[in-house]
């Protein structure tokens, strides 16, 4: 059930078998652990061991990760730290069982808002990356009990001038199906239009009740561990029309925390503080 | 999830000896020693401690790194109150660590330190085991191990 090759020097492209799916090992594996070699993508071959329950692939050369990780949905323990990631798929949340998330030392530069919907998870390692902001579902893992944060560049001022993309065709049509709850199946679309369509996130505004795919204003907005440890999240809302639940006027950071406590979010935010290491 | 702190022997209150399990990737806070003497062992593996001087009293930017070394197996450190404060990890993504900690008097609270700020926040460390049994935790604030 267990293979471990750690140490070696792994990574051609034909490091592993192209049969490894169709062995009867493709059902059995549940511990596969390939750290310190040299691979620089994830070997496609892996994706097809279905009963795997922990991966570990720290301390290779992979640049990212790829959306059929999604595959492996057995896998509970996912150690993918000190390699070169520069981002995290959406699809990544797609692991019904994940508990544990190691990406450390890695160049990552933003956290999709998906990633809230690891439902399973209890421990996320992100220490070591070019994180400046972390987005405002992360308040939502409740089963959440390690967060690791630190050697990121997380801002610590409020962050005027934040760019605003407006919306592709693509994304206003995908808008128009989610809130109009236009009926569609898997046959009536292109694959990658019905996976594009399933990663729609809420905008945050209760008021609102609109969908957003990629384009957003984003808004940075600290949230306030008792004067402590100021964590910024930032808020996605659907359009610059749309107002934040949390907003009032002003735009000095200091006094806005306040404002937070009344909130839900610091509720969770609350949570979170047990959650946080240092 | 995160290391492990295994209590050894208590010493009759004198002195705390214990074991702690690093996994790949994990690490300590920044933290200091509630005035007691630290001795640290490396037993399997390798740690990385960086040193930090403590934060100025109305401290409000990064902390100050002093230095930063990687102990190999066999090697022992030394820390106080007076050196300092230490931040103390397993930077490997392969190989777990294990070290030996001797700490007189014995303490079980300390202070943790935001490196961005140099804030700190008191809290109490808790053992994974004792005496070779698995040590249940009750508390429901935050803890720190080490």
């Amino acid at each position: 059930h267990t293979l471990l090759a750690k140490n070696n020097r792994l990574g051609g492209p034909s490091s592993l078998p192209k049969g490894l799916g169709q062995a009867p090992l493709a059902r059995s594996l549940r511990v596969l652990n390939l750290s310190g070699n040299r691979f620089a993508e994830v070997p496609p071959a892996l994706l097809q061991l279905r009963g795997l329950r922990s991966l570990s692939l720290g301390g290779n050369r992979l640049h990212g990760i790829p959306p059929d990780i999604q595959e492996l949905h057995s896998l509970e323990f996912l150690y993918l730290g000190g390699n070169f990631i520069t981002a995290i798929p959406p699809e990544l949340a797609k692991l019904p069982s994940l508990r544990y998330l190691v990406l450390c030392d890695n160049k990552i530069q933003s956290i999709p808002p998906q990633l809230a919907q690891l439902h399973s998870l209890r421990s996320l390692s992100l220490h070591n990356n070019l994180l400046t902001y972390l987005p405002r579902e992360i308040l939502n893992l409740v089963h959440l009990e390690e967060l690791s944060l630190r050697g990121n560049p997380l801002v610590v001022r409020f962050v005027r001038d934040l760019t605003y993309n407006p919306p592709s065709l693509q994304e206003l049509a995908g808008r128009t199906v989610k809130t109009r709850n236009v009926p569609y199946t898997p046959s009536d679309l292109p694959e990658s239009l019905v996976r594009y369509l399933s990663l729609a996130s809420n905008c945050p505004n209760p008021k609102c009740g609109g969908v957003y795919f990629d384009s957003c204003v984003r808004q940075i907005k600290f949230v306030d561990f008792c004067g402590k440890y100021r964590l910024p999240l930032m808020h996605y809302l659907c359009s610059p029309e749309c107002s934040s639940p949390f907003s009032s006027a002003s735009q000095s950071s200091t006094s806005q925390s306040e404002s937070d406590s009344e909130d839900e979010a610091s509720v969770a935010a609350h949570r979170m503080q047990k959650v946080l290491l240092g | 999830f995160r290391y492990t702190r295994n209590l050894v022997d208590n010493g009759n209150g004198k002195f705390n000896l214990m074991i702690l399990c690093w996994g790949e990737g994990h690490g300590s806070s920044i933290h200091d020693h509630t005035d007691s003497h630290c001795f640290m062992k490396i037993l399997q593996g390798n740690l990385k401690e960086t040193l930090f001087e403590w934060p100025e009293k109305k401290g409000n930017g990064e902390m100050t790194k002093k230095s930063e070394r990687v102990l190999r197996e066999n090697q022992c450190a030394y820390i106080n109150d007076s050196i300092g404060l230490h931040r103390v990890e397993n930077i490997s993504h392969t190989e777990p660590a294990v070290s030996l900690h001797l700490y007189s008097p014995p303490f079980d609270t300390c202070n943790t330190f935001d490196q961005r700020t140099g804030h700190k926040h008191k809290v109490t460390m808790t053992f994974y085991s004792q005496f070779g049994e698995r040590t249940v935790c009750v508390s429901t604030r935050r803890d720190a191990s080490h």
